[in-house]
């Protein structure tokens, strides 16, 4: 009885061990929790239930792959990485946040045994990478202003079955370009 | 015991490689590239033609009517070109000379919505065109060959009232200036389309957004804000069209202490969400050195219990300094504006029976001609149904007779305006002036709204009748009364091009692009481009082969101006005749 209550406490342990440096553990914060109004719950309880190529839809649902803040270089660009995960139509992560205006550097990989494709958006043009099975690339952009910005992989309808992706750039607009007024309330 | 704990550990380690390990990385092998680069079609390269394009030279632009060198065609806002080849007794032949079209790829902003309502410039056989999300094209005008592409990254977020389009670009000193949708204006080198300079002059998150072509006068490119169905404040910018270097920036809407500030409430924060965006190009008389802009509807469009006053400079024209945005004088089409009438559209420049005039056909169904050099009032005349108030022609004095109420009063002409904005034209060889009409009255209903900032501040909302229907109308400016009328199934919601061959064009909802007599408003030609058309046609030569082209793409914030066309086939296409 002693040992048997002894193991379940190492591997308790041994658990919390191994989420501590991971996301999961972060679920439990107190701002996370608060979000948790009934319909993120419901949503969240039937997504396992739906969110897989060919569970109740075809394809997977927008932004499945999760977001990430690109870090910042010394040199003053943005940087991330992407992945294409084999056989799940989506972006790892899907949602590149960066909290103002500038240059980002995305390095995508490819684990998928398909070939797949990176339409990006960027000042003066989009950038376009074909990104065929087990290969990487990287693409360098300019995104001035605060906003969504979409990207997704252009080829067959990969993007409507999951492949869609959004850089969010945080930020307000110059000084110089606000409204000379007070500060007005906001939403 | 501790042994028997080891797998337990180890299970908790595997869980932490699969729950937290990275997948596999490979070598960096692929690159990428523009994607309209992927077009060995596209030699990325147009002929040098802006460079000795001027402001001196854009005021004598019609004396080279081989060239649409500014929005309007000249600095009058005329829409008038001197070229006849195609003319009342041929215009039945004209066939389709090329055809530009791009699509869409990929998500773009405000996707149900996206128009392509602009004015292609041409210069020595070149033309330049914005399209929705932010594209610029230079296309060979004779051919239709694409020679370069720009693509603004336009967020999907970005705050719009109502399409997503902008109405055209400005060429000078080799550079081609456009405004993005998120309120940004660009200067592109007019030989690669490469980005020169790019200056911000809007908030979007105060939710304003920019639509308008910018107008190059003298060494600045003059540009205005759209959205005040936001509650933002609008202003009209000027940046050097060399540096992009700020030079002025002039707010429509007084804050207190400066003029005009007595026409909004003394306390609260009216005046600072009171709207008067001026979201449609402005005119210029380059003898009287002014420069005429319109200004859009206060906010909240329909509430004016928060806004109490006459809400200078909403709904006006103001006659302004080009160099610093000085006031000289201003004219307020729609005192204290309750029903979205805004006061943008076109300010034609005419001289007529020895006097310099603007007219200028309002949303509010009047025609007015002012004596441009000190903004007196000429004469004020109906021109179709008009029900909210009446405007005596000769003193300008504006007696309300219905506004919106929280059960709804039927009024006429709806939001949209008698006439939105797509312009108006002017014939100096007729005289006359011709101008859609879009018969289309509502329900407007009073709502009172919250303000915060970046949302919507409209204070009620309008029930559109299910009848509407659509003119293309002539006016003598010195009479203020109607020549002829044609009336066509739809609102009419493009603008009106004037030619020396007595031939106006226009376009219909329906798709049809139709050539009129000007004399006497006979239909003499009409094509059916597939799509409805809500942009500014316009007429060049190559060679001495006279082209008209007209943008095709029914979008914009067709649920306001032809509701019973919000089915109708949207698409993306400049269409360009020519004679055989």
């Amino acid at each position: 009885m002693r040992s048997t209550l002894r193991t379940g406490q190492w591997f308790l342990f041994g658990v919390i061990l191994a989420i501590s440096g991971c996301d999961y553990v972060r679920l439990l914060r107190p701002s996370v929790l608060k979000q948790l109004n009934p319909d993120v719950v419901r949503m969240v309880n039937m997504l396992p239930a739906v969110d897989h190529p060919n569970e109740a839809i075809v394809g997977r649902l927008f932004a499945h792959g999760g977001l990430s803040h690109a870090k910042l270089g010394s040199d003053g660009v943005f940087r991330d990485k992407i992945w294409i995960p084999e056989n799940e139509f989506i972006w790892k992560p899907a949602i590149i946040h960066i909290p103002r205006g500038g240059e980002i550097e995305l390095e995508f990989h490819n684990t998928d045994g398909n070939l797949h494709a990176a339409l990006v958006p960027s000042q003066q043009e989009r950038q376009a990478m074909m990104l065929p099975m087990h290969t990487a690339g990287k693409v360098k952009i300019r995104l001035d202003a605060p906003g969504l910005y979409f990207f997704g992989c252009p080829i067959a309808n990969h993007a409507g079955r999951g492949m869609l992706g959004l850089i969010m750039v945080g930020g307000e607009v110059p000084a110089e370009a606000r409204l000379d007024r007070p500060r007005q309330e906001r939403p | 015991m501790r042994m028997q704990s080891l797998p337990a550990v180890l299970l908790a380690c595997s869980a932490l490689f699969t729950a937290c390990g990275r997948p596999t990385e490979y070598p960096i092998t692929q690159q990428p590239q523009p994607f309209s680069s992927m077009n060995e079609d596209m030699p990325g390269v147009a002929p040098p033609v802006t460079e000795t394009v001027t402001s001196e030279r854009i005021a004598r632009a019609r004396s080279e009517p081989q060239n649409w060198l500014t929005y309007y065609g000249d600095y009058s806002g005329q829409r008038y070109s001197t070229l006849n080849q195609v003319n009342t007794t041929n215009v039945a032949s004209l066939r389709p000379a090329w055809i530009f079209q791009t699509g869409v790829i990929g998500l773009v902003a405000n996707p149900a919505t996206y128009s392509f309502e602009a004015a292609p410039i041409v210069v020595d056989g070149v033309m330049f065109v914005s399209g929705w999300d932010g594209y610029v094209w230079a296309l060979d005008a004779a051919k239709g060959k694409l020679l370069w592409t720009y693509r603004h990254a336009i967020p999907l977020d970005v705050p719009m009232c109502c399409g997503n389009v902008n109405r055209g670009v400005a060429v000078a000193q080799g550079k081609v200036f456009v405004v993005t949708q998120n309120g940004h204006i660009v200067a592109l080198d007019a030989k690669t389309g490469k980005q020169i300079w790019q200056q911000v002059f809007a908030d979007v998150r105060a939710a304003e957004s920019a639509t308008l072509a910018p107008l190059v006068v003298k060494n600045l490119v003059i540009v205005g804000s759209s959205g005040a169905e936001y509650g933002v404040r609008g202003h009209i910018d000027a940046f050097n069209l060399e540096d992009g270097r700020r030079v002025w920036r002039r707010y429509n809407v007084p804050k207190p202490g400066e003029p005009g500030f007595d026409s909004w409430p003394a306390t609260g924060q009216a005046w600072a969400r009171g709207g008067g965006t001026a979201w449609i190009t402005g005119t210029y008389d380059p003898e009287l050195d002014l420069l005429y802009w319109g200004t859009g509807n206060p906010s909240p469009d329909f509430d004016g219990s928060v806004r109490a006053g006459n809400n200078l400079y909403t709904s006006s024209v103001v006659a302004l300094d080009p160099d610093d945005g000085s006031l000289r004088w201003h004219y307020q089409w729609t005192p204290h504006d309750v029903w979205d009438y805004d006061g943008v559209n076109e300010n034609i420049l005419l001289d007529k029976d020895g006097r310099k005039l603007l007219t200028h056909f309002d949303k509010n169904g009047y025609l007015f001609v002012l004596d441009r050099t000190n903004g007196a009032l000429v004469s004020a005349n109906k021109f179709g149904r008009v029900t909210w108030g009446e405007i005596d022609s000769r003193t300008g004095t504006v007696t309300v007779q219905k506004t919106p109420t929280p059960a709804g009063t039927h009024i006429c002409p709806g939001p949209a305006g008698l006439k939105e904005w797509p312009h108006a034209a002017y014939s100096p060889r007729t005289g006359l002036l011709y101008t859609p009409v879009v018969e289309l009255c509502g329900t407007f209903k009073l709502k009172p709204s919250k303000f915060e900032e970046g949302m919507p501040y409209w204070g009620g909302d309008v029930d559109l009748d299910k009848e509407h229907w659509g003119h293309v109308k002539a006016f003598d400016p010195s009479t203020g009364r109607e020549v002829w009328s044609w009336r066509g199934q739809h609102p009419i919601v493009a603008s009106i091009l004037a030619t020396a061959g007595d031939v106006i064009f226009t376009g219909e909802p329906n798709g049809n692009f139709n050539a009129f007599d000007a004399r006497n408003g006979t239909l003499l030609w009409q094509f059916n481009t597939g799509s409805g058309i809500h942009s500014n046609p316009v007429t060049y030569s190559v060679q001495g082969k006279q082209y008209v082209a007209v943008p095709t793409g029914w979008g914009g914030w067709v649920e306001g101006y032809s509701p019973e066309m919000y089915g109708a086939p949207r698409g993306n296409s400049l269409v360009v005749f020519a004679l055989p």
